[in-house]
């Protein structure tokens, strides 16, 4: 038996290699940079040197006010929106439903870069879709990227857009493990397809709903395509900088590596901080 | 209470036709029993009385009300799932509420009928946990509750024991006979099962293929089937089916050589209608309407391949030719290495069929 367990990690031992060094090396390393000020040669302890920085610096409160102004309007609305969108395709009316499956989940795959350009076509101040739209109907057009509150919205967009699709076949996916006969039940208790949704499908759905929700939060904590291709690096000055992007600011073109470790635990830290509170939100009583 | 009531009843799925024209009348009060193999159509006939399928053809009338197009809810029944659809996020007395909060029930009345159901059915000590942490013979139990609540005039039972094991089952039949008794309400049941079919029913339908085999009591069916099918289907161990061949008409009887067993003739008295010298026939016997040699009109000898011992009979697996007999004996008389011997079929006691399967009386 021990032999056998032998061989088994012997197996293993090049990806545990590579998940080491590639992996555990870095986040163990980023933890102790964090704590040293890595602008002078050579790197020196110095523990309240980023801290200290960290929570002093007005940069850093900016990004972290529109990461959770993101979360906070996007995510809610990417959840409900998807649920819609999964109710929509387990219904039994729905003809041609692998195709309208595919289309939602197709965002995904689309190159972010390329995503992210036609975004920015699609909003921009004369050419865009967008507003040639607002144009016929009558409304004044709006400047989407020189204006905080529109660029945060393009972005919101954005992200919706990319991922809701991608939540919506998930949420399918738990849709579909509710049995019909649960449903039959309801409606001859004389329980309205409303009332169904809402104290059978939703309640019965609610892990899949958690568990997007985690996935979303934690994405949205991340967020850094979107800021850095469509709002161009966070503009317009400063006005979407996400945590993602002072990170990226900080490490890649400051180089401050110490700097960029301290806010990347702080998003790791959040990240997790943020989950737990919902986890512990939505348990199952008892 | 309400008496149901099924006209020339189709049903079709796309342009496929899985009922073909059912006529049933059930009783205000009876239990009728739906019996016949897996796909023969009989869910289907019940979620029609439900409401959960439409009716393709015909008309279905609950207490002399046509129903065709009567919301389920507003049909007065309730049906009982076989894999027992409670709600899993809710407690057993919310599962038996819910229907009521949901329609504004007064509060008071609720709580008067879930308390009855759960007196009816043993389950108040289950109030408050939920489906997952109940047994298989519990949840049915609340999925019979949750009929129960409703106070419906009429009960649909789609196969609802077929997820319990042996012992569960036979104790839940008796307890399902038992509530149809204090409730007196119009069940109908359907199952595989032709034991529980036998056991619970009042009224036994036949059903193969969409279509209604024969309708009637439990004892009537088993004496007196109108075809090889029911005959096949009601009882068990199976009746035997012997090849036969009408060989002389004479005095409103026929003379039937069994094919497969040297010859051997019975002289089997008809009615009015008589089949062809030359006809071939089926001769149909039930296990236990064997006889020892030289009791009957007809001897055959078998040889017995496996026995099952039940204590008080036991059920012999004979070869006779090609055709495999199974025949009950009492348990003195099968004794190990006793395995030819001659058993013998008492023509009152047997039944003709044509080759079609139809009963010549
Ligand atoms: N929703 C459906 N769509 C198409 N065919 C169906 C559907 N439900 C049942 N059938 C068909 O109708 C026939 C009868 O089914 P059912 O009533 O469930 O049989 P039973 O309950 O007697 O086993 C079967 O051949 C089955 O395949
Ligand atoms: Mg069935």
């Amino acid at each position: 038996m021990r032999y056998r367990n032998a061989t088994a990690y012997r197996f293993l031992t090049p990806y545990l290699l590579i998940f080491a060094i590639f992996w555990i090396w870095p986040i163990i390393s980023s933890f102790i940079i964090s704590f040293q000020a890595t602008r002078t040669v050579p790197w020196r302890f110095a523990p309240t040197f980023n801290w200290g920085r960290l929570i002093g610096d007005p940069a850093f409160y900016n990004a972290l006010k529109n990461t959770l102004l993101i979360l906070v309007i996007q995510v809610p609305v990417m959840i409900s929106l998807a649920i819609v969108m999964a109710v929509l395709l387990n219904s039994p009316l729905l003809k041609a439903r692998g195709l309208y499956r595919f289309a939602f989940f197709a965002p995904v795959v689309v190159g972010e870069v390329a995503y992210s350009a036609v975004f920015r076509l699609m909003f921009s101040l004369d050419f865009g879709i967008v507003n040639k739209l607002l144009d016929s109907v009558g409304l004044s057009k709006i400047d989407w990227f020189s204006n905080v509150t529109p660029a945060m919205a393009v972005i919101m967009i954005a992200v919706t857009w990319r991922w809701a699709g991608y939540n919506a076949i998930i949420l399918l996916a738990g849709l579909q493990s509710i049995p019909d006969d649960v449903y039959e039940a309801a409606t001859l208790d004389r329980v309205s397809k409303l009332k169904q949704f809402f104290y059978i499908t939703l309640p019965l759905l609610k892990p899949v709903i958690v568990f997007c929700a985690v996935l979303s939060i934690i994405g949205t904590m991340q967020l850094f395509t979107e800021p850095f291709l469509i709002t161009e690096r966070g503009g317009p000055g400063g006005g979407t900088e996400t945590l993602g992007l002072l990170l990226y600011r900080q490490g890649f073109r400051s180089l401050n590596f110490g700097y960029a470790s301290a806010v990347a635990y702080t998003m790791a830290g959040l990240a997790i901080a943020i989950t737990l509170v919902q986890l512990w939100l939505t348990r199952d009583p008892k | 209470m309400a008496a149901v009531t099924l006209t020339n009843v189709v049903k079709r799925f796309g342009g496929f036709e899985v009922v073909h024209g059912a006529n049933i009348d059930i009783a205000d009060g009876e239990f009728v029993v739906f019996v016949g193999p897996s796909g023969c159509g009989k869910s289907t006939l019940l979620r029609m009385v439900a409401g959960l399928e439409d009716i393709s053809g015909g008309e279905i009338a609950i207490g002399g009300k046509v129903v065709n197009d009567v919301e389920p809810a507003d049909r007065g029944v309730a049906m009982v799932f076989q894999s027992y659809a409670l709600y899993p996020h809710m407690t057993v007395e919310q599962n038996l509420s819910f229907g009521l909060r949901m329609n504004g029930n007064p509060k008071a009345d609720t709580e008067r009928r879930v308390k009855r159901a759960a007196e009816i059915l043993r389950i108040d000590e289950l109030m408050q946990r939920r489906p997952k942490q109940l047994s298989g013979g519990q949840r049915q139990r609340v999925a019979i509750g949750r009929a129960i609540v409703r106070e419906p005039q009429v009960f649909l039972f789609d196969e609802p024991l077929s997820n319990l094991d042996a012992e569960l089952r036979v104790q839940m039949r008796v307890e399902i006979s038992r509530l149809h008794k204090e409730l007196g309400v119009t069940m109908i049941y359907v199952t595989h099962d032709q034991t529980e079919a036998m056991t619970l029913a009042d009224r036994i339908v036949v059903l193969k293929s969409g279509n209604v085999e024969q309708i009637g009591a439990p004892l009537d069916l088993y004496d007196d089937p109108s075809n090889r099918f029911v005959a096949g289907f009601i009882g068990s161990p199976k009746m035997n089916f012997l090849k036969g061949k009408v060989t002389e008409i004479s005095n409103s009887a026929a003379i039937i050589e069994l094919v497969n067993h040297g010859g051997a003739k019975l002289r089997k008295p008809l009615g009015q209608e008589l089949p062809a010298v030359g006809a071939e026939v089926v001769l149909g016997v039930r296990p236990e309407h064997f006889c020892e040699a030289g009791e009957g009109d007809c001897d055959i000898p078998v040889k017995a391949d496996v026995a099952e011992h039940l204590g008080s009979v036991s059920y012999v697996y004979a070869n006779a030719g090609p055709e495999e007999l199974v025949i009950e004996r009492e348990a003195s008389r099968q004794r190990a290495g006793d395995d030819h011997f001659t058993v013998s079929i008492k023509a009152e006691r047997s039944l003709l069929f044509d080759k079609a399967g139809a009963r010549i009386r």
